[in-house]
């Protein structure tokens, strides 16, 4: 059973190696993303709706407060502003702009903002609106003028830059086109400093005319598909209070290599890992006075000398055949040293070559680098093309960084695939599928027993045919991760308790059992003999048969003095029991802290030997 | 469930007598060739740690040494070593205290040498002595049961259990044979379930007449050029008579000549692990139920054993220790004791204390181990690609549990037929996260089985997009796509042979993990010659990395082609870090490395430092500053090349457009490089000694990577 177990620590320091090899890629800062909602606060956003419907003003906030958590587990490095706009009060930093109220400056979310806007959720939120900010007169020019100097406060660089206004009155300015005319510079100021401004237009008696006014401050759709203001304001209120609780993962290559066909034709390439295990996200260790975090700090240092060692005083070894073998810690790198990282072909062979249980991680994902060899992208088009015609996969010799053993890979063709908006849903390039070697794979000793009767195998065809799901590789969340930031969100928000987890992954019994109906039964009387449970252990225990009685053979576990110091003096004391090990300790008196073989062994060779 | 511990003994049978180093002129003698072939068998050994023991045996020793030696008799035997786990010890002796003798082994001798061995052995396995009076005439068969005597002599462990029993004999067979009492030999071997291997400077082949098998062992060894001696003729054809009779099919399977064993031990032993059988129950719905076992089928498999850090003067590793301690973020550094820290998690910009009990209290929990069927997918909707974890389990139905096997066969033949898999919910037990996962149907001539592999979560899915390649400037031309079809075929390694099988020249499977052989072969070196610089890769190894030769030679002609209709042109990257050699003057695998790594941490350190305190404007001047000193002190440090490599990048000031409150313009900025670049040329070639090599790196990359937080 260790075995076993020892895979699963094994797994956490895979991926903990795979965010290294990450890591170590050029890792560009492109910037964060920032986000700020301008929000009207108005009259007529506090106007609850028929059948006490939420007002728009707290749907608004519900919109935020989702759009805040997901940032938060998403991507918390990411900024996000709150803005009223059509405010009594004011406040912004300059409080130079009446009737704008900055209720969060651009900045990280965190709990305490989430907080914050669930306060004015409700009514009670409503009301609490109502004392702190109040609803007044209305200029979006000097609200888009503020968030220009929210933004220009800003130092860090920002790589995408939005500005979303909620409102639910098309015509702001009831007519006033000197404040029209105002807000249109404004915002095409805004536009010009590189930020995109979205309406999440409400629900208002009447239906919302964008046309009066919005269209000419909104930023237009990227592209024709995107109808920007067409889209009902539900749907998109819809996405965006949709909760996202998974990292967002930039994309970025963790190698740019050459991929040698032969001579000296080298093809760059990027490597993207495309699916890789998440994680929770690590913890941080605090102080527990303060919940201040702390630094580790580790240091070697000399057992008798306490003094501190330097990298040249420490070597690395290992034992083998009672010998110890010490290498420099430099050699150690090098030994694992074959070449050069990079990809080498070493030929092509048919698809059907390559085995399904020839999977030993993850693949990767190479797309050509044309920025770092200049036509790589035509020739990687014409193998990509080619192998996908023929049917073949390349074959090649993998080193994915510097002092890396190789391994090989099967780089399997991706053609590009679109869904009908015409958007990507399979880039093109190759996947490159990592391949066992020898040592890999494991030599089993399958058990031998009849096959079943094509009466069986109808039955359980039938069985199957019910139970069909069109499978797709995003329809199951990790229980797991998700409870974890369930768990962190109820602990940081003050929450009475988590929110429920659906696990995703769990059959739906009920529903299985009802779709078959009878059919189980059916397939039982036709496999399984009467009076068959599978859930019990099978009646012929093998450990007794293979024993024959076990009392009896409760091991002595004595042994002659003789022959344990011949033990002692062959250094075949391995050889013996922990219990006779443990008795030998016992008739020397030795006395063993451990209970360890080897710490059994030692001491026993301490007193012996 | 306790398995008992399965080894197996072996004894090597050596033949050191007089024969043995006789050699044709060029030629290295058996004597050499058997001594490699115990050492490589040995070093294996040590290395895959494996249980199995081995008892080293010599005869046509001078000496005699062997607890069975009384009144004249069982000369010119000696047990080097009775039965134990071999060691470096052992290795030592082989290279040091092995010689050849002057004493002719007779064919009496070795077959003492097997008696003795296979006695042995059975004594060792049912703790009793022989009986028997041992014989007094030096036949054959009594030698092995001498020797075996000698063994057990020395160290009896009774009731030891081994799962098998060989004996291996390394001799040139130049004996004179007779086949008196062989069957006694043989039956004996039998009953006692020993196993017996040859070794011989010769193959089989070399003996028989014209119609050698070129595909068995090639025939071509050298020392047998003159022929088999009357003695070895008549020797060899008692070996083969016996190993026939021990085992009428493949007895001749165990006849091994020094040259092939050699290149068969030239690869480390793959490291083997017993499969572990994972019971559970395969289950759809609640009331539909297969008992199965689980076995992990492939896996990347790991070195056993991790380097320990040792002291460098004494490789103790008890002189050194490791110590962490946590200290807080404050001026003093302030330490605290591990107990008194907590952990947390990172909640947007707060961070919550979540302590590990309540982490352990509401984590997720499950009922533990299962693999339940969520529903039936089409084969063609799971993607290779998509494969996660590192491991694929293959599931059986228990060997004792044939109504399960009927069932789970019913379920493999429905999916194959359908083209179907299933959805499974998977978890290894209590403690381990579940997974979903797929299991499809697998077929083979000889079982049925299903093979589970973990399919990715949602949250592991990354959806990059790419540019599309249908792009007119990137469209290859249909000389050019011709171009890539004949390379393929030209470098196809799945081929029809003339009886129409196909042969796939390279198969990964086959491939032992490099690492691994070269790692105990740099281990084997520093064994046996400590003090000396590791060896190069194998030969043998480093071509099995590479294209097959046959493939090299054939694809030569459309490579070219290709390479002339595909213009290739390296981007100049002025980013590329330089190597240390231009920069430094030096040449030096281990500097490479060193910065390498220095680039690594330093990045991150203060990608991270710089996160947060970049936008202070003191930090904005500190930069300059630094930059500024770097500056004036270039013709002190020699570090013009390093300059230029700033200047490259254009690395320069941070100026007042970029951080509000620097206090240098963009145009000071822009001259601070300028001037520079104008009085490179009279400066002076960089000095050859460089000085604190390390830092400069550092240093290097530190200025790298704050300027391009900009």
């Amino acid at each position: 059973m260790a075995e076993w177990n020892a895979y699963y620590h094994n797994e956490d320091e895979d991926e903990e190696q795979e965010e290294g090899e990450q890591a170590d890629g050029t890792y560009k800062i492109t910037g964060r993303d920032s986000l700020v909602f301008l929000v009207d606060a108005s009259k007529e956003m506090f106007i609850k709706g028929e059948d006490g419907q939420p007002s728009n003003f707290d749907m608004t906030m519900q919109v935020v407060r989702s759009v805040y958590t997901s940032k938060i587990i998403s991507s918390h490095r990411d900024l996000v502003a709150l803005v009223f706009y059509g405010t009594e009060q004011s406040k912004n930093p300059r409080n130079s702009f009446k009737h704008v109220y900055v209720y969060h400056d651009l900045d990280e979310p965190g709990a305490k903002k989430v907080q914050d806007v669930d306060a004015l959720r409700g009514d009670k939120g409503a009301q609490l609106a109502a004392e702190t900010m109040g609803s007044g007169e209305t200029s979006l020019g000097d609200a888009l003028w503020c968030c220009s100097n929210l933004y220009s406060d800003i130092k860090l660089r920002l790589s995408h830059k939005r500005l979303m206004i909620f409102t639910c009155r098309d015509e702001p300015h009831s007519g006033d086109s000197t404040k029209d005319r105002q807000a249109r510079t404004k915002a095409s100021d805004l536009k010009e400093t590189g930020v995109v401004i979205d309406l999440m237009h409400l629900m208002k008696p009447g239906g919302f005319d964008a046309s009066l006014f919005f269209c000419d401050i909104v930023s237009p759709p990227d592209d024709e598909s995107e109808m920007g203001l067409q889209l009902k304001p539900s749907d998109k209120l819809e996405d965006l209070t949709k909760r996202v609780r998974a990292k967002d993962q930039k994309k970025r290559a963790m190698a740019r290599l050459k991929l040698c066909l032969g001579e000296d034709i080298n093809v760059a390439v990027g490597i993207y890992a495309t699916s890789v295990s998440a994680r929770k996200p690590g913890a941080i260790r605090l102080y527990r006075e303060t919940n201040e975090p702390v630094r580790s700090k580790t240091r070697t240092f000399h057992t008798q000398t306490g003094s501190l060692l330097l990298p040249s005083e420490i070597k690395k070894a290992q034992v083998y055949g009672k010998k110890k073998i010490v290498m420099e810690r430099d050699e150690v790198d090098v030994i694992k040293k074959f070449d050069e990282p990079g990809l080498l072909l070493i030929g092509f062979k048919s698809m059907e070559r390559l085995k399904l249980h020839h999977h030993i991680r993850a693949s990767v994902f190479l797309y050509p680098e044309e920025d770092e060899v200049k036509g790589s992208a035509c020739l990687f088009s014409a193998l990509l093309k080619k192998c996908s015609e023929k049917n073949v996969f390349a074959l090649c010799r993998f080193i994915s960084r510097r002092n890396y053993p190789p391994r090989f890979v099967a780089l399997v063709p991706q053609k590009e695939e679109f869904d009908n908006g015409k958007v990507q849903i399979t880039p093109p390039g190759f996947n490159a599928i990592f391949l066992p070697y020898a040592d890999d794979i494991r030599t089993l000793d399958p058990p031998q027993h009849p096959s079943a009767s094509q009466t069986q195998v109808d039955k359980m065809k039938e069985i199957v045919s019910k139970l069909r799901f069109k499978y797709r590789s995003d329809a199951f969340e990790n229980p797991v991760i998700q409870q974890h930031y369930r768990n962190l969100e109820a602990l940081a928000l003050d929450m009475m308790a988590p929110e429920e987890t659906e696990d995703l992954i769990m059959p739906k019994v009920e529903q299985i059992d009802s779709r078959l109906g009878p059919l189980v039964q059916e397939f039982k009387d036709l496999v399984y003999p009467a009076g068959y449970n599978p859930e019990s252990k099978p009646a012929a225990k093998r450990k007794t048969a293979e024993t024959g009685g076990g009392a009896e053979k409760k091991p002595k576990v004595e042994v002659p003095e003789d022959e344990l110091r011949a033990h002692v003096q062959n250094g075949t004391l391995g050889k013996l029991t922990v219990p006779v090990l443990k008795e030998a300790c016992k008739q020397f008196g030795v006395r063993t802290t451990g209970t360890k073989k080897q710490e059994l062994i030692e001491a026993l060779i301490a007193r012996l030997g | 469930m306790c398995y008992g511990k399965q080894t197996s003994a072996s004894v090597l049978c050596m033949d050191v007598g007089f024969s043995m180093s006789n050699s044709g002129p060029g030629e290295e003698p058996p004597f050499e060739l058997a001594k490699k072939v115990i050492q490589k068998f040995v070093q294996r050994q040590v290395f895959a740690e494996s249980k199995d023991e081995l008892a080293l045996v010599l005869f046509g020793t001078d000496a005699t040494k062997n607890p069975l030696h009384r009144d004249g008799q069982y000369q010119n035997i000696t047990v080097h070593r009775h039965l134990m786990m071999p060691d470096f010890e052992l290795l030592e002796e082989i290279e040091n205290q092995i010689h050849p003798e002057n004493h002719q082994a007779d064919c009496i001798l070795l077959f003492v040498c097997m008696k003795a061995t296979s006695n042995l052995l059975l004594l060792i396995i049912t703790g009793q002595k022989p009986s028997k009076k041992l014989p007094v005439t030096l036949s054959p068969f009594i030698l092995v049961v001498t020797v075996n005597r000698l063994v057990i002599g020395i160290s009896s462990f009774r009731g030891k259990k081994y799962d098998r029993l060989n004996i291996a004999l390394l001799t040139d067979l130049n004996t004179q044979a007779s086949a008196d009492n062989l069957e006694i030999i043989i039956e004996n071997l039998k009953q006692v379930g020993i196993t017996l291997q040859f070794f011989l400077p010769f193959t089989l082949e070399d003996n028989e007449e014209g119609g050698a098998d070129p595909d068995r062992r090639g025939s071509d060894h050298p020392g047998t050029g003159k022929g088999l001696s009357r003695e070895q003729k008549s020797g060899l054809d008692m070996v083969k008579h016996i190993l026939l009779s021990l085992d009428e099919g493949e007895g001749l399977d165990e006849v091994y000549s020094f040259r092939n064993a050699l290149e068969q031990l030239y690869m480390f032993k793959r490291i083997e692990r017993r499969p572990m059988a994972w019971p559970c129950q395969l289950t759809i719905g609640s009331s539909l139920s297969i008992r199965i076992v689980g076995y992990k089928a492939v896996t990347e498999e790991k070195l056993k054993k991790s380097w320990i850090t040792v002291d460098a003067q004494t490789a103790e590793k008890e002189d050194i220790k490791r110590e962490t301690v946590y200290c807080l973020d404050d001026d003093n550094e302030t330490e605290v004791q591990k107990d008194d820290t907590i952990q947390g998690f990172r909640y947007g910009s707060d961070i919550v204390p979540f302590s590990k009990v309540d982490q352990e209290q509401m984590k997720y929990k499950h009922d533990g181990k299962c693999f339940a069927v969520l529903g039936f997918a089409k084969q063609n909707l799971v993607h290779r690609h998509q494969f996660m974890g590192n491991q694929v389990v293959k599931i059986f139905a228990p060997s004792d549990d044939e109504h399960a096997g009927v069932a789970l066969s019913a379920l493999i033949r429905a999916l194959d037929e359908l083209k179907m898999l299933a959805i499974v919910r998977y978890a290894y037990d209590r403690r381990s996260n579940p997974q979903v996962g797929a299991a499809f149907p697998c077929i083979k001539r000889d079982y049925e089985c299903l093979l589970y592999v973990q399919l990715p979560f949602t949250e592991d899915l990354r959806q990059f997009t790419f540019p599309s390649l249908d792009n007119k400037k990137l469209i290859p031309s249909d000389a050019q796509l011709s171009a890539v079809d004949s390379l393929i075929d030209s470098m196809m390694l799945v081929e029809q042979d003339e009886n129409g099988e196909q042969k796939d020249m390279l198969k990964v499977h086959h491939i032992p993990n490099p690492a691994f052989q070269r790692h105990f072969q740099c281990l084997h070196h520093r064994a046996v010659s400590p003090g000396t610089p590791l060896p190069p890769i194998e030969p043998w190894l480093k071509a099995a990395l590479e294209p097959p030769e046959v493939i090299s030679e054939r694809c030569r002609g459309s490579l070219h082609e290709t390479k002339r209709k595909f213009p290739l042109i390296e981007v100049e990257k002025k980013k590329k870090l330089k190597t240390s050699a231009q920069i430094f003057g030096k040449d030096s695998e281990e500097l490479d490395a060193k910065k390498a790594k220095a680039a690594e941490d330093e990045e991150y350190n203060l990608a991270d430092i710089a996160e947060g305190s970049v936008t202070s404007l003191e930090n904005a001047d500190l930069y300059n500053s630094y930059l500024q000193s770097l500056k004036r002190s270039i013709p002190n440090r020699g570090l013009e090349v390093f300059w230029d490599l700033l200047v490259q990048d254009s690395i320069t000031l941070i100026n007042s457009d970029e951080v509000e409150g620097s206090t240098v313009s963009k145009n000071e900025a822009n001259q601070f490089l300028v001037a520079e670049e104008k009085k490179e040329e009279t400066s002076a070639p960089p000095a050859e000694d460089t000085g604190d090599v390390d830092d400069l790196v550092s240093v290097y990359v530190d200025v790298f990577c704050v300027s391009s937080r900009f």
